[in-house]
């Protein structure tokens, strides 16, 4: 338990679409399910903190939602990314790197200077 | 793009939202068996598998309000709730709610009246093209209508020549003009300018109908053309939209329309109409144009780029200097002339200026008044609820939640005050709008527009904030002290020290309000004792003008329509005098009690003026032999003129006693010769022979009952030109009903000349000071509002000091003291509240009266009798006002209000 993470405002959202992309269409029980395991069990995710983010992303246009049946037979809110979506996480994405490469090349010296 | 979607779909939530709470519970639902059934299917009991899944749910009910959260606006939402609750608790208090709204609206609304009337005419910038670099120059001489002579066009060319720091300067000559009906609208009298082509450009001013006037309608020999006001092109022309290249016929020729200007105030004269000098063939005379005291044409000048008002002035100053060394003929130094260069915009605004502000000060006091008592109320309130804010605060409402309560409701309470103040407003505008236009050409600009809302706006919401802050709160560390402290609490002596002093200057506000309204209302009572000088008021006269000025100023022989004048005028006397009760009729150049604008310099036969004497001057008038009984003015000494006193025979005059008294102060002026004299007379039809005195008739009080007495010298009507144009009736009682028979005989012989002017001389009388009136009322009823609001606080402060200490006092009762000493305890602590205000007003009252000396007549600004009766009347008031809550104390049940606690 000591090792899980809080997940991080504005990384949730990149997340989510993500998983939306790869898996298609899914309702918040899969996303949650999907994060969880992408994280290997160091992200939990409670509702507080995933629907909000789903419904914001929804009132962006990002995703929209639909309520369908599930494979087994049980009634539930599909999420789907929209091709506003789409184009916000290939924004996203890049940013994300860049922020990645970023931060990697600030940390890297110290690294170095620690390691003898 | 993304965040404007984001924000609108929230502010749909917040409408929407409620509605899809059940969705939203059915999806967290889904989510919680989807998550049950992947744990039973790792092989946990239903039971566990529920549990866990809840455990990793993180609650339902705190992620529904996490996500309602996202859904719509919480803050906006909020205030919602704080707007539904304020009004809830304002209509569980209807007494409450319409004192303090109908307090606010009577402050705000005086306050949005007077504040868009004072930007209308003072504040808001001219509708001119940078009407800040607009100068306005005015040349004055000592003596009654020696402030604004105006000036002569060889003055006005030396200007032009000696002060480059003016980039340009026009010319506007005052004059009116008889328009002859057409399809549009009767024949009537217009005012109108005289201007050069350069006018406009100077003025800053653009056309919104065909072109303005150009140099090149300057001088002889150019078409004449007329450029149309807006307003008198809406009004009389009815905004005909091809009204460009219409002719206008005047009394003499016609006018080619060539325009319409935007809406601009003209000044010192107000303008329907703009024409070009070739209008006037005087006006391009050699007289005008060389005499250099021929005095007729305002000056109006713009900045140069660059120059500054100072350099204008050093200018001016230097070429004035220049001139009267060189023409010492033309500017007698006993006359001290000289010239002042104002903005355009201060000079308009110089008449209005001390009158509008000083309302808006009274205006201002109202809302000091207002607010004052407003906050009283909320103390009070304050201690009421007091036991609902502690519930409040039990349940988890922090300092900064009550405190935006408080402010919502403040907020409605004030927003309710300034919408019914600005509906007065609205209504007020119009009447005051009527009141201003005798100050200020601008009056037309006073409207209740978006900068007046401001105001309006900002006065509002400091009113809600300072209520909002009064109340006193807890701070947030002695929250959990404050609630278990209960409501065991009344009224703290901070509070109590505020409310005190708050009705100190309450009373005092009210005093110093009082003061102005009593030296106003002094000062109309002492008006309306003055003695016009005149020996009845059954006077009625009317302005007929037979030979139009416009003719006696285009020069050649005018003698036979001066005859066919004389003998219009001769009927009309005539058929007057047959009017059953008419008693006498006269006719003369002016109304009784009118000013006249033809000022000239006398000379005596056989006298020279001492050195450093002024040039003694007087006002033209003429009069025909009835005349003077029939306006009642009293003769003095000798005798008026007679039948024999007609054209040809010798000339003579009759002078009032202000000009008997300039000419002759120790000899008998009748007998005596003199004459007209000046430069300027060879500019007009006045002949400057010598002419006998043969009478000295009573003073009377022309140009205002606040004028100072002015010089006149009479001629016999039949000796001049009929520039007169005034007939005057006198009947033996209630003159004023002969109005529609003497209008009626006037159309009959000169049906196509305007009658303009039909008034009694009481009517005059209280024209001339109805400006002042008006002043007077609106200051005595914003001083009436004052008292009655002080009074109320006083009353309620009182009160409510005796229903907090209703235990007090029966305490004290039981212990001996009667109800005449409760009484008088609580009468004397209103007495000292009062006594306090009373002091400070008078000594307030005082410091303002000396601002308000200019608008006062026939009272000192510190007279006693006004500040006694002002203090006596607000003790009596304050007296009363302290005698209800203290019966109510003196009647308290000792039993009763011990037991009550």
């Amino acid at each position: 338990m000591a090792d899980k993470l809080e997940v991080q405002q504005g990384t949730l959202a990149l997340m989510i679409l993500t998983t939306l992309e790869v898996l298609g269409p899914l309702h918040g029980y899969g996303v949650a399910r999907r994060i969880e395991e992408t994280s290997k069990g160091r992200l939990t995710l409670n509702y507080g903190t995933l629907y909000p983010a789903l419904l914001k992303l929804e009132q962006e246009g990002c995703i929209k939602a639909e309520w369908r049946q599930s494979e087994n037979n049980r009634r539930a809110k599909y999420y789907t990314l929209t091709a506003l979506g789409r184009k916000q996480l290939a924004r996203e994405t890049r940013d994300w790197h860049r922020t990645a490469d970023l931060i990697a090349a600030f940390l890297a010296p110290r690294r170095e200077g620690e390691a003898p | 793009m993304r965040h404007v979607r984001a924000w609108l779909a929230r502010l749909a939530g917040v409408f929407t939202g409620h509605r899809r709470d059940a969705e939203l519970r059915d999806e967290l639902q889904a989510h919680l068996d989807m998550e049950t059934a992947e744990y039973v299917r790792r092989g946990l009991s239903p039971n566990e598998a529920r549990r866990r899944a809840m455990l990793a749910s993180g609650g339902l009910t705190i992620a529904a309000e996490a996500v309602r959260a996202q859904r719509g606006v919480p803050w906006l939402e909020s205030a919602a709730a704080d707007l539904r609750h304020a009004l809830k608790s304002l209509r569980h208090s209807p007494a409450f709610t319409a004192v303090v709204v109908i307090t606010l609206a009577l402050g705000i609304g005086a306050n949005t009246a007077i504040f868009s009337v004072v930007r209308g005419v003072l504040l808001k910038p001219l509708p001119n093209r940078d009407g800040d670099r607009l100068l306005y120059l005015r040349q004055s001489i000592d003596g009654p209508a020696g402030e604004d002579i105006a000036f002569s066009v060889p003055e006005i060319r030396d200007f032009r020549a000696g002060v480059p720091a003016l980039g340009g300067i026009a010319e506007f000559s005052p004059w009116s003009l008889t328009v002859q009906g057409d399809q549009y609208s009767p024949t009537a009298r217009m005012q109108v300018g005289l201007v050069t082509g350069n006018f406009f450009d100077v003025m800053g001013l653009h056309p919104i109908l065909g072109r303005l006037t150009r140099p090149s309608d300057d001088g002889p020999g150019v078409p004449p053309v007329m450029v149309l006001t807006e307003q008198m092109w809406r009004s009389r022309f009815r905004g005909d939209p091809n009204i460009v290249g219409k002719q206008v016929r005047l009394d003499d020729g016609s006018v080619t329309v060539i325009g319409v200007v935007q809406a601009a105030p003209y000044f010192p004269s107000t303008a329907d109409a703009l024409l070009n000098m070739v209008v006037s063939p005087h006006h391009l005379s050699a007289t005008m144009v060389l005499g250099r005291t021929h005095r007729m044409t305002e000056m109006v000048g713009r900045l140069a780029p660059g120059a500054t008002l100072e350099q204008a002035r050093a200018e001016v100053a230097t070429t004035y200097a220049r001139m009267q060394h060189d023409y010492t003929q033309s500017y007698d130094p006993g006359s001290h002339f000289r010239v002042a260069v104002l903005p355009f915009k201060d000079a308009i605004g110089e008449r209005a200026r001390l009158t509008l502000w000083l309302l808006m000060a009274a205006a201002a006091f109202v809302m000091i008044i207002s607010t004052a008592n407003v906050v009283n109320l909320t103390l009070m309130r304050g201690v009421r609820r007091e036991q609902e804010l502690v519930v409040r605060a039990a349940l988890g409402a922090g300092v900064l939640r009550l405190r935006r309560l408080l402010l919502v409701e403040n907020l409605v309470l004030a927003a309710l005050g300034a919408a019914t103040g600005v509906l007065i407003a609205i209504a007020g505008v119009r009447l005051l709008t009527m009141f201003a236009a005798r100050f200020s050409p601008r009056a037309g600009e006073i409207h209740v527009d978006t900068v007046v809302l401001a105001f309006t706006l900002a006065l509002t919401v400091s009113v809600a904030l300072l209520l909002s802050f009064v109340a006193s709160l807890p701070k947030e560390g002695t929250f959990a002290s404050w609630i278990s402290a209960g409501t065991r609490r009344t009224g703290s002596l901070n509070r109590q020290r505020l409310q005190r002093g708050l009705v100190v200057a309450q009373i005092a506000v009210s005093v110093v309000l009082l003061a102005g309204a009593g030296l106003l209302t002094r000062t109309m009572m002492q008006l309306s004792e003055v003695d016009t000088g005149l020996k009845t008021e059954q006077v009625l006269s009317m302005q007929v003008q037979l030979l139009p000025i416009t003719k006696i100023a285009k020069g050649g022989d005018i003698r036979a329509a001066d005859a066919a004048a004389k003998e219009g005028y001769d009927r009309m006397k005539q058929e007057a005098l047959a009017i059953p009760g008419v008693v006498s009729v006269g006719v003369g150049s002016l109304m009784p009690l009118e000013a006249s604008e033809i000022q000239l310099d006398v000379k005596v036969e056989g006298k020279s003026l001492a050195v450093g004497e002024a040039m003694p001057r007087a006002d033209y008038r003429t009069a025909d032999p009835d005349y003077f009984r029939a306006a009642g003015i009293p003769l003095v000494e000798g005798r008026t003129f007679a039948a024999t006193d007609r054209a040809g025979a010798g000339r003579v005059v009759v002078i009032n006693q202000t000009l008997a008294r300039r000419l002759f102060p120790h000899e008998d002026p009748i007998g005596k010769r003199i004459a007209w004299t000046g430069d300027v007379l060879r500019f007009t039809p006045i002949s400057g022979d010598w002419r006998t005195v043969v009478g000295v008739v009573g003073n009377t009080q022309d140009g205002g009952l606040d004028a100072q007495p002015r010089g006149a010298m009479f001629m016999p009507f039949a000796q001049e030109l009929a520039m007169g144009n005034t007939v005057v009736i006198r009947a033996d009682s209630n003159v004023s009903a002969l109005a529609a028979q003497a209008t009626a005989i006037a159309r009959r012989i000169a049906p196509a000349t305007p009658i303009e002017h039909v008034m009694t001389v009481a009517q005059i009388k209280d024209e001339s000071v109805s400006p002042r009136r008006l002043n007077a009322v609106l200051i005595t009823s914003f001083g009436a509002m004052a008292v009655i609001i002080a009074a109320v606080g006083i009353a309620g402060v009182l009160a409510f000091s005796v229903s907090a200490r209703t235990n007090e006092i029966g305490i004290r009762m039981s212990l001996g003291a009667d109800s005449a000493r409760v009484q008088r305890m609580i009468l004397g602590e209103g007495g000292v509240l009062l006594a306090a205000g009373l002091a400070l007003g008078v000594g307030g009252g005082f410091a303002a009266a000396g601002v308000m000396r200019g608008l006062l007549f026939g009272v000192a600004p510190h007279d006693p009798a006004t500040f006694v009766g002002v203090a006596a009347l607000m003790a009596l008031i304050g007296v009363v006002a302290c005698w209800v809550p203290a019966l109510r104390a003196a009647r308290i049940d000792p039993a009763i209000a011990m037991r009550a606690t």
